[in-house]
């Protein structure tokens, strides 16, 4: 006991004073004991070898019944499809899928949504979904799968991945068929990219009533229950070298694992080699990777994830609580032997069939296995209690220093008389902190972060600036320029009275610690990373004995922290390697721009998709990097007034 | 009170106002429990208005006489409700201030009486002049502008009704007024069954004033005997039906809807074996009524305020369906026991812990319900940590006090032999 009842009077605060002294240290050490965990979590050691929960799943247990006949109407419906693209250049040929689905026997419909484009005087964009439903003989529509294949018109910049809807169309042919589906089949071909799934999940579920005025995606007009998984398919040839699962969704949400290493399994039992990150292998547990590869896919995966924004359209599924993922098919590029050209074909379409064979199984929601992983290959993962140890160390110093500085602001007085004869009486009493105008000062800051949250979402504003013949992007960077630039002078128009940079400190390394725990739990790759990038101004904002170099150092760091800045940056790092054959100022004017085209999407992603990346770092990183700015400047108007007072 | 306050009281009022623009805010489970929230009563207002009896359907758990005081009120002003829930909060808020001036003017005239027992150079535990300006002030702000108050009111939470009767009540304790007080004790006792253990500081107020201390306490009793069962008797008069008693207490007291909330209850009950319930709501329920009575009321006799204001957290804490709302009503008492803050030593890791617990809340009930990938133990994991929390801060300021009423008598430094002594609790 002793931690409730402790019955001394005087709080016992030598032992903090003098940890007090090494925060940094300890900071530091926290941060460095941190990154080494993340990177000790690539060895074979620290991650499990992937296993199926959900035994109902049964993967492999039926042998594939799907023959060359499937292959060869793909290949038919292929040619034809092609045949048709030389007419519709830039749109779908909604009639020729929808006929041939009414022909193969499914229940087709179509789905009209319309966008209505936030910026610019609402330009409209049209869009068609095509759908067609297979019922399942053995039970009343109670529940669904839904195989969606996308549908990219011809002058689209993405990679061709035409052979997608004739593999659909040919797996559908072929569960036409049979009897023993349990579950609806819904197959579904989407245009438009994300935005035509999107359109197609929000009408499924909400039918229309809350329609945003911005994408109006209406209602279906019919349903197949409630959705349990959902396979993606993005077929580049009937000629695949590999198969590339991407499982990354929207927010960095992730399907569960039994989901992944159904198709896993599957893969490789039909012959075909499957990776993750583009690292195919042919056979499961073959040969451990070297580490470095393995950081390299942990690493790629949290920097898809740590975007939210979904890397198929697999990603929109999750958000509804339906397991997807994509399967992409990668075509061949090295065009060894033509006689087999369409093996790997039935390949895929034997993984296609049994996925489903065991999707049909399923007898609950998948519930079983993990959410929450980091895949290092694509038969080993590392589970949320092995990877959050990173974070908590990467955020608990914050926690840790800012009672040290607590105690050091507080009591900072029983030690003092021994040593400084000279310090006056009063001096020795308790600080009387100033705690309402440090708070009343992280609220302006959070004022700020609201307002660059609410100006650009609001109509007027975004109709003002239209009328005012500015672009898109511009407005949005203006808004947004404005918010920065005042936070950038909040802390020159109000310094805080005496002890208030030490009690903003504290406030600020709690409201860090807090946010990148909250951040970290919603979405483990956005925290991890911004925690690795703030944490290094926590441990170089000091509370005591200014000396300058550090403190320059710190007022720099902190400059580039600036989300305007960060963005700016990373921009111009890309287009570095994108175009290196411009000039350095070219580079840098062309980056202005892309990165104020980067802010928008992001901006959009957050009205269309509801991908809160935006508002995370508008609402509170924003405020946060605010309220540092204050520290590491404040700094310095202190350490004036002192030397005022000496002289 | 002064323009400063009025203003401070409008900003309140403003903010709650502003807020209660966010319909969601009232639909988080940790804001409107199944007894306060907002959509019940106007489902039990639209019920009564229909002539349905409300209580049958496990849907309306307000006292009838309120549920028709809404009736009216709503009918007059129906396109002014939430301003009504703001007064009332605003109200509260006043109430408290007037009854922390009132605490600190009778501390101040209590420790002159005494002032001869005190120690030297223990000015800083004693209540000072100054103290008549900041306590009440501090109390102020701490009820207007606590985020969990002001979350509360927005959500238009019944909770309002709760902390305005709650503070009503301490408000006549201190004014000693018996009556009003009992009776606003009465009908928050039939609303929440909780504020029961509140009889406790009210007997020890009222019976120290009479001639004999064991008479005052039973007439005490009786009194609120008579007025629960007066309370009672009105509501049946209203609604012609005993429906309600079942429809209040008895939901309180059987614990019938399991939906989570910030407390320990939901997650015990969903998962314990059924032939346990009985016994663990009985142990459940003592715990949150009964079993500190007795040894608090006993150690704090002296003090009824600080009896009433560790009774309330404790209530609000293992009551049955808490929320953000109870937890703010204590937490503004807390200033009033400034001068026991210098012996407060886990301030700062609580704060840590409410900042960290009530964040991650949202966060974790956000992947439970709607992305499905965590689960309940994730969501209850939080409000365990909430509530120890909780506990901490108020076995704090049990402690706290108990060691100023030694420093205040003994120094507060001891010496024996010349050198500082350790103090070891046995």
């Amino acid at each position: 006991m002793g931690l409730l009842s402790d019955p001394s009077l005087t709080p016992r605060g030598k032992f903090g004073r003098t940890l007090a002294k090494h925060s940094g240290k300890i900071s530091l050490f926290f941060y460095i004991a941190g990154l080494a965990w993340f990177v000790c979590l690539s060895h074979p050691e620290f991650s499990h070898g992937t296993y199926l929960s959900e035994n109902a799943l049964s993967p492999g247990l039926v042998d594939p019944e799907i023959g060359q006949d499937s292959v060869r109407l793909a290949q038919t419906l292929y040619e034809e499809l092609q045949r048709e693209r030389t007419d519709h250049k830039s749109t779908t040929p909604h009639a020729w899928i929808a006929a041939k689905m009414h022909q193969i026997g499914l229940e087709t419909h179509v789905h009209n949504f319309t966008l209505r484009y936030p910026f610019s005087a609402g330009k409209e964009y049209h869009g068609k979904n095509v759908y067609g439903i297979l019922r399942a003989p053995r039970i009343s529509s109670t529940e669904g799968v839904v195989y969606t294949a996308p549908y990219r018109a011809v002058n689209s910049v993405h990679t061709d991945i035409t052979a997608s809807v004739p593999m659909l169309l040919a797996f559908a042919d072929f569960a036409r068929k049979k009897n023993y589906w349990a579950k609806d089949l819904v197959f579904l071909v989407t245009e438009q990219e994300q935005l035509g799934m999107h359109a197609w999940l929000e009408a499924y579920h909400e039918g229309g009533i809350k329609d945003s005025p911005i994408l109006r995606c209406g209602n279906l007009p019919a349903r197949a229950g409630a959705l349990q998984a959902a396979l993606n398919l993005e077929i580049q040839d009937l000629d695949i070298d590999y198969i590339d699962v991407k499982i990354e969704g929207l927010n960095g949400q992730l399907p569960n694992l039994d989901m992944f290493n159904l198709v896993q399994r599957l893969t490789s039992r039909s012959g075909l080699s499957s990776g993750y990150k583009h690292t195919p292998r042919k056979k499961r547990r073959s040969n451990r990777d070297s580490l470095e590869d393995n950081l390299r896919h942990m690493v790629e995966m949290l920097k898809s994830q740590a975007t939210g924004v979904p890397n198929g359209n697999h990603g929109l599924f999750h958000r509804y609580r339906i397991e997807s993922l994509t399967l992409e098919a990668v075509k061949r590029t090295t065009n060894t032997n033509n006689s087999n050209r369409y093996g790997t074909a039935l390949s895929l379409l034997k993984t296609v069939e049994g996925i489903s064979r065991s999707l049909n199984n399923l007898l609950e929601r998948f519930h079983q296995s993990y959410f929450f992983y980091i895949l290092v290959q694509n038969d080993r993962f590392v589970s949320i209690g092995d990877y959050m140890p990173c974070l908590i160390a990467l955020a608990s110093p914050m926690f840790i220093k800012a009672f040290l500085l607590w105690l050091t602001t507080t009591s900072a007085d029983d030690a003092a008389p021994e040593e400084e004869d000279t310090a006056t009486h009063e001096e020795r009493l308790p600080m009387h902190l100033p705690y309402i105008s440090v708070l009343l000062y992280m609220v302006a800051a959070l004022l700020l972060g609201f307002f660059c949250n609410t100006l650009p979402y609001s109509q007027h504003v975004r109709d003002y600036f239209n009328s005012m013949g500015v672009s898109t992007q511009w407005s949005v960077g203006l808004i947004l320029a404005a918010q920065v630039l005042l936070g950038i002078l909040l802390p020159l128009f109000y310094t805080l009275p005496e002890a208030g940079l030490e009690l903003l400190h504290i406030g600020v390394l709690i409201f860090t610690g807090v946010a990148l725990i909250v951040t970290g739990l919603l979405n483990f790759a956005l925290g991890f990373i911004l925690a690795v990038i703030i944490s290094p101004v926590t441990i170089l904002l000091q509370s005591e004995h200014v000396n300058g170099l550090r403190q320059k150092l710190t007022c720099i760091y902190t400059f580039l922290l600036n989300p305007m800045v960060v963005i700016y940056l990373l921009v111009l790092w890309l287009t570095l390697f994108e175009f290196p054959e411009l000039a350095l100022k070219d580079m840098a004017v062309r980056a202005i721009s892309a990165s104020l085209d980067a802010i928008t999407y992001g901006l959009m992603d957050s009205i269309i998709y509801g991908n809160w990346l935006y508002t995370a770092i508008a609402a509170i990183y924003f405020p946060l990097w605010i309220l540092y700015w204050t520290l590491a400047l404040g700094r310095k108007s202190y350490a004036v007034t002192v030397d005022k007072k000496l002289n | 009170m002064e323009k400063r306050l009025l203003l401070l009281v409008a900003l309140g009022g403003l903010t709650r106002y502003y807020l209660h623009s966010f319909q969601w805010i009232g639909e988080r489970v940790e804001v409107s429990t199944p007894i306060n929230s907002y959509k019940r009563v106007q489902e039990g207002i639209y019920l009564y208005e229909n002539g349905i009896d409300p209580y049958i359907g496990d849907v309306v758990h307000e006292l009838p006489i309120i549920l028709v005081l809404l009736v009216r009120i709503f009918g007059a002003i129906s396109s002014f409700v939430p301003l009504f829930y703001v007064l009332v909060d605003l109200l509260t808020a006043t109430l408290l201030y007037k009854l922390a001036q009132k605490f600190v003017r009778s501390k101040l005239v209590e420790q002159k009486a005494e002032a001869l027992e005190f120690a030297v150079g223990t000015e800083e535990l004693q209540v000072q002049a100054s103290d008549m300006d900041v306590i009440p002030r501090c109390v102020l702000l701490a009820y207007l502008f606590n985020p969990l108050s002001l979350l509360s009111c927005a959500g238009l939470t019944s909770t309002v009704f709760s902390n305005f009767l709650l503070a009503l009540t301490l408000y006549f304790l201190m004014q000693r007024h018996l009556l009003p007080c009992v009776i606003c004790l009465a009908l928050e006792t039939m609303r929440n069954l909780y504020p029961l253990v509140l009889i406790a500081p009210v007997v020890l107020v009222f019976a120290q004033r009479s001639k004999s201390s064991t008479t005052g306490a039973i007439g005490v009793l009786a009194l609120f005997g008579a007025a629960c069962l007066a309370i009672t008797g009105l509501n049946y008069a209203v609604i012609h039906s005993w429906s309600f008693i079942d429809a209040t207490l008895g939901f309180i007291f059987f614990y019938r809807d399991l939906q989570p909330n910030i407390g320990l209850f939901w997650y015990f009950f969903t998962e314990m074996f059924e032939h346990f319930r009985t016994m663990f709501l009985i142990t459940f329920q003592m715990n949150a009524t009964v079993l500190y009575l007795v040894p608090l009321s006993l150690k704090l006799r002296k003090e009824p305020l600080l009896l009433a204001t560790v009774l309330i957290a404790l209530m609000s804490i293992f009551r049955s369906y808490p929320s953000v709302g109870d937890v703010s009503f204590y937490l503004a008492l807390l200033p009033l026991w400034r001068r026991c803050w210098k012996f407060m030593a886990h301030n700062f890791v609580v704060f840590c812990f409410f900042v960290v617990t009530l964040s991650m809340m949202p966060a974790l009930w956000q992947l439970w319900i709607y992305s499905g990938s965590a689960n309940a133990n994730f969501y209850f994991g939080t409000t365990l940590a909430f509530s120890t929390g909780q506990i901490f801060l108020v076995t704090d300021l049990l402690f706290a006090h108990v060691k100023r009423d030694f420093c205040l008598r003994n120094g507060l430094k001891v010496y024996i032999d010349g050198k500082e002594a350790k103090i070891i609790l046995e």
